[in-house]
């Protein structure tokens, strides 16, 4: 059998890991992705304040492919064909080359079993101005978050010189997602500064589309804080607020002009910010394959969401948010239509958000959309890993490995600055990740497994987590132990 | 003194619970954050074996 895994990413890598390992030698595994290394993403923070070089975060996937017995291309994919065509009776991929030598160059992949594993696009595009080589900067990959922290060096160079610096951090997008990503890194600048004796000399300005800050694109948390249960709202205002951070929330960036961000408010009006530094999430959308049937036909719409996402065991029939339920989820993250096409990490096309969707008189939605980044990632992509391998030994159609998000718990580390004596973490673990309101009537998520707590051990966690993660993608003895 | 007053006053910023000495003390001192460490490593854990079914 031929399995074909589209991606490397956290999701993609850890699936193609497990189904090498389940199905050793007797069946092919080929991942198909455009760039030849493996990124770290959740330590791109460090790289973007200087703390961690590039080639610390990331590591070239040919040689643990080889050592693994896994055919590696690096090449993007075009479009699938899951019925074959007028040549091929099997399944396959159309991809085109990104290696060098190899540049432009097309080929069809057969599968027997694909799994989508993309990722997603960083849609810059829809919001005009924002992104590298535009207005703005991001920390999305470490490309960016290099770019970013030179970038940072003349801003700091500025400040050293008694310029103040004005710095505007958060979304992009009234839709991004990846909150998180952006908050930690507005908290490494304000620690960063505070290092250099720099801090009243920044202006750092928190922008984001979430209802109340501490939403996260998860609707927010309850934890057990000082004596009380208390919302991830005050919780992360007071974080906020401690390293004198500004706030503006409900915003939808609409446009970002050199040194202005212009953005639109859930009360429909019309604002601007100008600043000198700006790190921007953009919107995520899908990579925008295209999928055929036998005859030629497109038929994407079966394949993928109108957002580019991949359409898999969920329930996609649109319900208002008082009807919604951990059972839209998916669970298998099987194409209904195509049962050997499966989409795993941000690549699965989400039934709705997990925050409450709001609109601006205007009509303009302003909300986060769901994260499915990190640990539900490599979950999912484990699980799906599982069930192909066992399908395929063993016959039959069940799948034995399910993980829903809706059952699933998250642990975040949030980095609030870079040093092993001075560093200071914010560890959030929820469980599940969507609020199951029937389950859990008052908090919506198990309170005893909701933690929200800052201190130095947090850093030690996540610089812990780098390490282990790395080992872990790069196939080091006992991998396969440690946790996604 | 009135200036900062005045700015902060009224401002979103101004009601967040803010740390006193002793919590920024105990968020870095080594013993009671290894014990953290430990901790908060095995809670995540859990949620993490939870999560796998």
């Amino acid at each position: 059998m031929k399995v074909v895994i589209l991606g490397a990413g956290i999701s993609g890598h850890t699936a193609a890991a497990f189904l090498k390992k389940k199905l050793g030698s007797h069946h092919d595994v080929t991942v198909i992705s455009p760039s030849q290394y493996y990124q770290w993403i959740p330590s791109n923070i460090w790289v973007g304040v200087g703390r961690m070089s590039v080639d610390q975060v990331r590591f070239k996937l040919p040689g643990v492919y080889k050592r693994w017995g896994i055919n590696f291309k690096q090449a993007k994919a075009l479009s699938i064909h899951p019925e074959g065509d007028n040549e091929n009776n099997s399944g396959f991929v159309t991809i085109e080359y990104t290696s060098e030598g190899n540049t432009g160059k097309t080929e069809k992949v057969p599968f027997d079993y694909l799994v989508n594993a993309t990722g997603p696009k960083l849609n810059f595009e829809a919001t005009p101005g924002l992104g590298p080589g535009k207005n703005s900067l991001s920390v999305c990959s470490c490309d960016h978050a290099s770019h970013t922290w030179e970038e940072l060096k003349k801003a700091i160079e500025l400040m050293q010189q008694g310029k103040k610096q004005r710095f505007l951090i958060g979304t992009g997008h009234p839709k991004a997602t990846c909150q998180g990503a952006a908050f930690e890194y507005a908290l490494n600048l304000a620690f960063e500064f505070k290092r250099r004796k720099l801090s009243h000399l920044a202006e750092i300005t928190w922008i984001s589309n979430e209802y109340e800050v501490g939403d996260f694109g998860m609707g927010g948390a309850f934890i057990k804080r000082g004596g009380y249960i208390t919302s991830t709202k005050v919780f992360t205002e007071s974080v906020l607020a401690e390293n004198n951070i500004s706030w503006i929330k409900r915003a939808g960036i609409t446009k970002v002009d050199p040194g202005t961000a212009h953005y639109e408010t859930l009360d429909g009006t019309s604002h601007s910010i100008e600043f000198d530094f700006a790190m921007l999430i953009p919107a995520f959308a899908g990579q925008g394959l295209k999928a055929f049937n036998k005859t030629g036909e497109d038929i994407s719409p079966k394949l993928f969401a109108p957002t580019g996402f991949m359409i898999v065991d969920a329930n996609y029939a649109p319900k208002p948010f008082e009807e919604w339920s951990i059972k839209d989820w998916p669970e298998n993250y099987q194409n209904p239509s195509y049962p050997n096409i499966y989409a795993t990490g941000i690549a699965f096309a989400p039934p709705h958000s997990i925050s409450k969707p709001m609109k601006s008189p205007n009509g303009t939605e302003i909300f986060p959309s769901p994260p499915r980044t990190g640990m539900p990632s490599g979950v999912i992509g484990k699980i799906v890993a599982l069930n192909i391998a066992e399908i395929i030994k063993n016959g039959g159609t069940r799948h034995r490995h399910l993980a829903s998000m809706g059952r699933m718990g998250a642990a975040c580390v949030v980095s609030a600055g870079y040093s092993m004596t001075k560093g200071l973490g914010a560890t959030m673990t929820v469980s599940p990740i969507i609020p199951d309101w029937e389950k859990y009537p008052e908090w919506g998520r198990d309170i005893n497994a909701t933690v929200g707590e800052i201190g130095l051990a947090g850093h030690w966690i996540k610089l812990f987590l780098h390490y282990m993660f790395l080992h872990k993608a790069k196939g080091y003895p006992f991998w396969w132990l440690l946790p996604e | 003194m009135t200036d900062k007053k005045i700015t902060k006053a009224n401002r979103d910023e101004f009601y967040p619970p803010i740390p006193t000495t002793g919590t920024k003390f105990w968020r870095t001192n080594y013993i009671y954050q290894l014990f953290k460490f430990f901790r908060l490593n095995l809670k995540i854990m859990s949620i993490v074996v939870k999560g796998h079914s």
